[in-house]
């Protein structure tokens, strides 16, 4: 029993629970990316459906793809349907009010 | 009555009067109404009326006659006549008119073919852009289910080949913190596309050890672009946490010469215990490019044992620093009021971080390359558990720690005394509005008179403190 307990390091008695680490007092770990391309993706949306203008529409889809690849697990699945889908309506709303394809800025 | 209609037209030929008086014939339509030459006159009125006017012809010569060329019916010369009549049809109304006009006249110049605008046209070549756009997108998408399967399968080969040496040292591998008992999950929690921890626990020496595979962002063709211009590698971050008696009190460092120099600057504990430049390692037998930070000498004599020497010489590569500390609180943390109040809360840790080899392009394959690290890892908790300064070394160890805290306190001396009064205004507001809602006047006077009387008591205990004072400068 001697020789068991030097080898083997394991202790059963002082297993600990898991904490997930707390962000609050950890700001800077976190990664600001998807939520600044959330937010960059809601403002482009809205400027491709109030000024009419394609190009901004189809940056917010771009927008609301980047943020969901860099998103984390915890986060609220609803946010990001809820950019992406106000990005898709952006695209259609502009299309359906000026067929015309867009132009390229050259 | 068409034909009584033409007998009718003759007459008024005879009279020599103007067609263009006459508008409630059955030709008003046909009439000309502005004041183009009488020939075109002539000409408006249908060529049916020619065969019954031709006989009169020879005998009419001061009145309008429809004036036809010989041998020719109205229709031979279509293009004249529709030129002009298309003339007098209102500009506004038909677009593009010039242009048929342009096509009517050049029966001898070749045909003009204008282009349609691209706005116009309805095929499938205008939209480029859009299409464009949509296979970024795709690729995009692409991107996103291969990365993210790379990731994943790096995490599973990483996990395959440390798991042995994992499940022999620790009673538990694998929690995620919500199961009710404390049972291996024997798996990676899996935080987002690119990190991936597992806790251990259950040893002697140690608290626990949080292992964090920081892989790169291969989900996210931006960052993937990125990585083009600038290399980056995956990353393997272990943390030992460590109970009171597992460690004495010492704080170390050693690591790549750039991860010292930006530790030093970005961890609270390395800045404040740690304050000379990273040194070099060559006395021990470090390569160059490595650097070590200490408190005290005797700590690196203590740490840098041959055995450790061995490991870090043979995985130079793959080091990326190495962090020993009795004081570790983290990075330092940036207030807005300028100090923080208390003192950051530490904790004993061993901190390693490790590069993936491959810069990027990494294999399942080059997981086992990590795995003599861990074998390094576990071998420091059990060393730092025996490492022990000697007296000297104590003493020194103890006095920086108070240095430390002293300064602290007197940063904060100033911010903690405002406090301090604002907690004693507070407390003597609250008891002014206690006595002011008594509702019984006798209770109200018996407080105030209790507060005025506590409030002379302090005074005067002041007063004695400053005669005190005054007695002992004397």
């Amino acid at each position: 029993m001697l020789s068991n307990n030097m080898a083997d390091p394991r202790r059963q008695n002082k297993i600990l629970r898991y904490k997930p680490p707390s962000t609050e007092t950890n700001p800077t770990l976190e990664d600001p990316t998807p939520d600044y391309m959330n937010l960059l993706g809601m403002i482009f949306s809205m400027c491709g459906l109030m000024l009419k203008l394609k190009w901004c529409a189809w940056i917010a889809v771009y927008c609301s793809f980047i943020s969901f690849a860099n998103s984390r697990s915890s986060e609220d699945t609803k946010q990001m349907m809820s950019s992406f889908m106000l990005s898709i309506s952006a695209v259609v709303m502009s299309y359906l009010q000026n067929p015309q394809p867009m132009s390229p800025p050259w | 009555g068409f034909f009584f209609c033409l007998g009718r037209y003759n007459d008024d030929f005879d009279d020599g009067e103007d067609l263009a008086d006459f508008d409630d014939n059955d030709f008003a339509e046909f009439e000309d109404m502005t004041d183009d030459s009488a020939a075109e006159a002539e000409t408006a009125p249908p060529p049916r009326a020619s065969p019954s006017l031709q006989p009169d012809e020879d005998e009419d010569e001061d009145e309008a006659t429809v004036e036809l060329e010989d041998g020719q019916d109205g229709f031979e010369d279509p293009d004249t006549q529709d030129q002009d009549i298309y003339s007098k049809y209102d500009q506004e109304e038909f677009e593009g008119i010039g242009d048929m006009e342009k096509t009517g006249q050049s029966m001898k110049d070749p045909l003009i073919i204008h282009t349609v605008p691209a706005h116009l046209q309805n095929s499938w070549e205008s939209y480029y852009m859009e299409i464009l756009m949509v296979t970024g997108l795709l690729a995009y998408i692409m991107n996103y289910i291969i990365g993210k399967n790379k990731n994943s399968r790096l995490a599973q080969a990483w996990f395959n080949s440390h798991r042995e040496l994992l499940e022999s040292n620790f009673a538990l591998v694998g929690d995620d913190g919500t199961s009710k008992e404390a049972v291996s999950t024997g798996k990676l929690n899996q935080e987002n596309e690119h990190i991936y921890n597992l806790w251990c626990s259950g040893r002697v020496c140690c608290e626990g050890m949080l292992i964090q595979l920081k892989f790169l962002k291969r989900q996210d063709l931006l960052n993937v672009l990125a990585r083009m211009m600038r290399p980056a590698c995956d990353q393997v971050q272990v943390k030992v946490t460590l109970n009171d008696e597992d460690m004495d009190t010492f704080v170390f460092a050693v690591g790549t010469k750039k991860a010292m120099a930006r530790l030093q600057k970005e961890m609270q504990d390395l800045s404040e215990f740690c304050g000379d430049k990273p040194k070099s390692g060559a006395k021990y037998g470090l390569p160059e490019s490595l650097a070590i930070l200490s408190e005290m000498g005797e700590v690196t004599d203590g740490v840098m044992d041959n055995k450790m020497v061995h490991y870090i010489t043979n995985h130079a590569d793959k080091i990326e620093s190495i962090h020993f500390s009795d004081q570790f609180s983290g990075p330092k943390v940036m207030q807005e009021e300028g100090q923080p109040l208390k003192l950051p809360e530490t904790k004993k840790t061993l901190l390693f971080t490790f590069n993936v080899p491959g810069m990027g392009n990494t294999s399942p394959k080059d997981m086992d390359a990590l795995l003599p690290l861990m074998n390094m890892v576990i071998y420091s908790i059990d060393k730092v558990k025996k490492l022990r300064l000697n007296r000297e070394g104590k003493q020194k160890a103890d006095k920086n720690r108070a240095r430390v805290e002293e300064n602290f306190l007197k940063q904060t001396h100033a911010q903690r005394q405002e406090a301090a009064q604002t907690r004693r205004e507070e407390k003597k507001r609250a008891e002014k509005e206690r006595i002011m809602n008594e509702e019984d006047p006798e209770r109200q006077r018996r407080l105030e008179e209790a507060a005025q009387r506590r409030e002379q008591k302090k005074i005067e205990k002041k007063q004695m403190k400053m005669k005190q004072i005054k007695v002992k400068a004397m």
